[in-house]
C-alpha cells in the first residue's frame, strides 16, 4: 500500500532504507557510548574527549587509507609500511639536516604518494593480485627503512610538532578537524569528478569499465598513490602525537584500517565506498578501544573484541542481505 | 602436456639453480657454512617455516588465504605449554589437544567463510585477531617455560646434523604429496582451486571442499606451533607474528598460483629451503636482519615477475 504514501514520506522511507547501515553503525556508536559513560565516568571527561578526538582522527586516515583502495577492489596491506616510511624520512630531515617543518613534512607525503604509485604501477604492469604486491612491498618498505635508519629513534625534532599533537580546540584536536577536511575531499572526489566515477566504475565492474574507455590501469595507480598519500598523513599525525619519529609506527594498522570501511558499508569487492561509513566505523574502533582502556579490561583483550566486532559485523551483513552485498559474494581477491 | 611438463622443469630450475647458487656462495664465503653444527642449526629452522608453508598452500590451492595461520599458531603453542606446565598433562595429550584446537580455529574459518559468503581475507583478519586476542588475554604476554624435558630434548636432540625435530615436517611433506596426488579429496581441492564452477558442475562439493582445506590449514598450523615450542624449549606467546609474509613467500616463490589449483609441495619445500639459506647466510655474514625482511619482498616481487615473463612467454610461445 505504499502507492497512497505522499511522495516525500516515500522518498524519506527509500532513503532511510539506504542509510539503514549508517543508522544502525550510528546507533550502535550511541549505545557503546551510553554503556561507557554509565560504566565509567570519567568517559566523557573533557581530557578523554580530546583523546579520543586525536586517536579517531587517525583511525579515520588509516581507513581512507584503505579505504580509496578498495573502491577499486584491489587492497593495500603496505599502509602501515608506507606511513612509517615517511615518518621516518621527516624525522631525519629535521633532526640531521635541520630542513624547517613544512618543507620535511611536504617531503613525508611525497615520498607516501611515490610508495603508493610503485604499488599501483607494479600491480598494473605484472597483473598480479594487489594482495600480493602490497603484501611483498610492505616487507620491502619495512626493511629498507630499518636497514637505512637502524630502528633510530628521531626525538629531537622541532618542538612545534608535539605542541600541535597536544594542541586543544574546545574538547577536539585539530587533528580531527583535518581527519574530517580529509573525508569531505573524498567525499567531493567520489560523488561529484569524472575521476571518482572512474575509480568507482573500475571497481565494480573493470572489463565493463575498461571498454567504457575508463583508463582502469591508470585508476589503479592515481588510487594507489592517494592511498599511500594518506597513509603519510596518517603517520604524520601520529608523530604529531608521539612527539617523536619511532620506527613502530603503522605495526597495528592492518585491522583497523579494514575494520572501518568494512563496517561503514564499503564493499571489498569494489565499486561502492562510504566515507561517512567509514567515519563512523573508525569512530565505533576508537570508541570500543578507549571505553576497554578506561574499564582497565587493558590492551590484552582489545584484539579479541575488534576481531569479535569485524565477525559480528560481518554476519548481519549477511543476514541484512543488501543487494549491493549479493553482488560481492563471487569475488574473491 | 609436453608443454605444462617444459614449464614444470622451468619452474623448479630457476630455484634449484638459486639453491645451488647460495651454497657455492655460503660455503666460499663463510667456513662457518658447512660444519655439522651450521648444517644442524639451518634443518632446524627450516621444520617450522616448511610446515607453515604448507598450510598457507593448501588455502591458496583452494584459491583461498588465510591471514590467522600466525595467530592460529600462536594460540596453540601457548594452549600446549599451559596446559603442560600449569596443569601437567602428560606431552602426547598436551600435542592432541594442540593439534584439535588447531583444527578447530580452520574449520571456524572455513565455516565462516562458507556460510556468510565473505572473502577469506577478511574472515581469517577477523579471526585472528580473535585468535591473537585469546592469547594475549590468558598469558598476558607471559610465556611459559616449564616444559617437560622429554618435549624440550625432542626439539634440540639430533642425530649428526639432523635434528629430530626435521621428523614430523618430513611425515607432513610426504603425507600432503600423496593427499594432494592420490587421493579424492587432495584432487576435488586442487579442482575447485583450479575451476570452481567446473568443480561445481562436476558434483564436487565446492564448500565442504573449502572447508576441509581450511581445516587442514588449521591443523597444519597447530604442527608448526607444537614444532616452534619444542624447537624453542619455551611456549612463547609471540609465536607465529611473524609468520604472515613467510606463509605466503614460499608458496608463491615455489610458483603456487594465487587464483587457485597450481600448487606444488617440492616447489614449496624448495622456496622453503632457499629462505633458510638466505636467513643463514645473512646471520654468516653479520649483516642486519633487518635485511631478510628486505630480501623476502624482494623475492616475493623477483618471483611474481618471473611467473609472468614465463606466462607472456607461454602464451606468445
Amino acid at each position: 500500500m505504499t502507492r497512497s504514501v505522499p511522495a516525500g514520506v516515500e522518498s524519506f522511507r527509500s532513503w532511510l532504507l539506504e542509510q539503514s547501515n549508517l543508522l544502525s553503525l550510528a546507533a550502535i556508536v550511541g549505545l557503546l557510548w551510553a554503556v561507557f559513560t554509565a560504566l565509567a565516568p570519567g568517559f566523557v571527561s573533557s581530557f578523554n574527549l580530546f583523546a579520543i578526538s586525536r586517536s579517531v582522527a587517525i583511525d579515520i586516515v588509516i581507513a581512507f587509507s584503505t579505504m580509496v583502495v578498495l573502491a577499486t577492489g584491489g587492497m593495500n596491506l603496505a599502509i602501515g609500511s608506507i606511513g612509517v616510511c615517511s615518518v621516518m624520512l621527516v624525522g631525519y630531515l629535521m633532526q640531521a639536516h635541520g630542513l624547517p617543518v613544512p618543507l620535511a613534512l611536504a617531503a613525508g607525503l611525497v615520498l607516501g604518494a611515490l610508495l603508493g604509485f610503485a604499488n599501483g604501477a607494479t600491480i598494473v604492469l605484472t597483473g598480479v593480485n594487489s594482495f600480493i604486491i602490497t603484501l611483498a612491498s610492505a616487507s620491502l618498505f619495512a626493511g629498507g627503512m630499518l636497514i637505512l635508519t637502524k630502528a633510530t629513534i628521531y626525538n629531537g625534532i622541532p618542538r612545534e610538532i608535539a605542541s600541535f599533537g597536544r594542541m586543544r580546540w574546545g574538547f577536539v584536536s585539530p587533528l580531527l578537524l583535518i581527519a574530517l577536511a580529509i573525508g569531505a575531499w573524498l567525499l567531493v572526489l567520489f560523488r561529484y569528478t569524472a575521476l571518482g566515477r572512474e575509480i568507482l566504475a573500475s571497481g565494480a565492474n573493470p572489463r565493463a569499465a575498461e571498454l567504457s574507455g575508463v583508463p582502469v590501469g591508470r585508476v589503479t595507480v592515481i588510487v594507489h598513490a592517494l592511498s599511500g598519500l594518506l597513509a603519510a598523513s596518517a603517520g604524520l599525525m601520529v608523530m604529531t602525537w608521539l612527539g617523536a619519529a619511532m620506527p613502530s609506527v603503522g605495526q597495528d594498522w592492518l585491522l583497523p584500517s579494514f575494520l572501518a570501511p568494512v563496517l561503514g558499508g564499503t564493499l571489498l569487492a569494489g565499486g561502492m565506498v562510504s566515507v561517512v561509513g567509514t567515519v563512523l566505523g573508525a569512530l565505533l574502533v576508537t570508541t570500543i578501544r578507549s571505553g576497554l582502556l578506561i574499564l582497565q579490561v587493558g590492551n590484552f583483550w582489545l584484539q579479541l573484541f575488534l576481531g569479535l566486532v569485524l565477525l559480528v559485523a560481518v554476519m548481519l551483513d549477511r543476514y541484512r542481505g543488501l543487494y549491493a552485498e549479493r553482488r560481492g559474494l563471487e569475488r574473491s581477491p | 602436456m609436453t608443454v605444462a611438463r617444459h614449464l614444470m622443469a622451468k619452474e623448479w630450475s630457476a630455484l634449484g639453480a638459486s639453491i645451488l647458487a647460495g651454497l657455492v656462495v655460503l660455503s666460499l664465503m663463510s667456513p662457518a657454512f658447512l660444519t655439522e653444527f651450521n648444517l644442524y642449526v639451518m634443518l632446524r629452522s627450516f621444520c617450522v617455516v616448511l610446515v607453515v608453508a604448507f598450510a598457507q598452500m593448501l588455502t591458496l590451492g583452494v584459491g583461498q588465504l588465510n591471514l590467522s595461520i600466525g595467530a592460529l599458531g600462536g594460540l596453540v603453542a601457548i594452549a600446549v605449554g599451559g596446559v603442560m606446565e600449569k596443569l601437567g598433562f602428560p606431552i602426547g595429550l598436551a600435542v592432541v589437544l594442540g593439534l584439535l584446537i588447531g583444527a578447530g580455529g580452520g574449520l571456524a574459518n572455513g565455516l565462516l567463510t562458507v556460510r556468510t559468503g565473505i572473502n577469506g581475507f577478511i574472515i581469517t583478519l577477523a579471526t585472528a585477531s580473535v585468535f591473537a586476542g585469546i592469547n594475549l588475554g590468558v598469558t598476558r604476554s607471559i610465556p611459559f617455560y616449564n616444559l617437560p624435558p622429554a618435549f624440550v630434548a625432542f626439539g634440540t636432540e639430533r642425530f649428526f646434523a639432523v635434528p629430530y625435530l626435521l621428523a614430523p615436517p618430513l611425515v607432513v611433506a610426504a603425507a600432503l604429496g600423496f593427499f594432494l596426488a592420490r587421493t579424492v579429496p587432495g584432487r576435488y581441492l586442487l579442482a575447485v582451486g583450479g575451476n570452481p564452477q567446473a568443480a561445481e558442475l562436476s558434483g564436487i562439493p565446492r564448500d565442504r571442499t573449502i572447508v576441509f582445506a581450511h581445516t587442514l590449514s588449521g591443523l597444519l598450523a597447530a604442527v608448526a606451533a607444537i614444532l616452534a615450542v619444542a624447537q624453542l624449549g619455551s611456549a612463547q606467546p609471540t609465536i607465529g607474528a611473524d609468520w604472515l609474509i613467510i606463509s605466503f613467500a614460499a608458496p608463491i616463490i615455489g610458483g603456487a598460483a594465487l587464483t587457485g589449483g597450481h600448487i606444488s609441495v617440492a616447489a614449496t619445500s624448495l622456496a622453503v629451503v632457499l629462505i633458510v639459506l638466505i636467513q643463514n647466510g645473512m646471520v654468516l655474514a653479520k649483516v642486519d636482519p633487518y635485511w631478510v625482511q628486505f630480501l623476502l619482498g624482494a623475492l616475493i616481487l623477483a618471483a611474481v615477475g618471473l611467473n609472468r615473463l614465463r606466462a607472456v612467454h607461454a602464451e606468445t610461445a
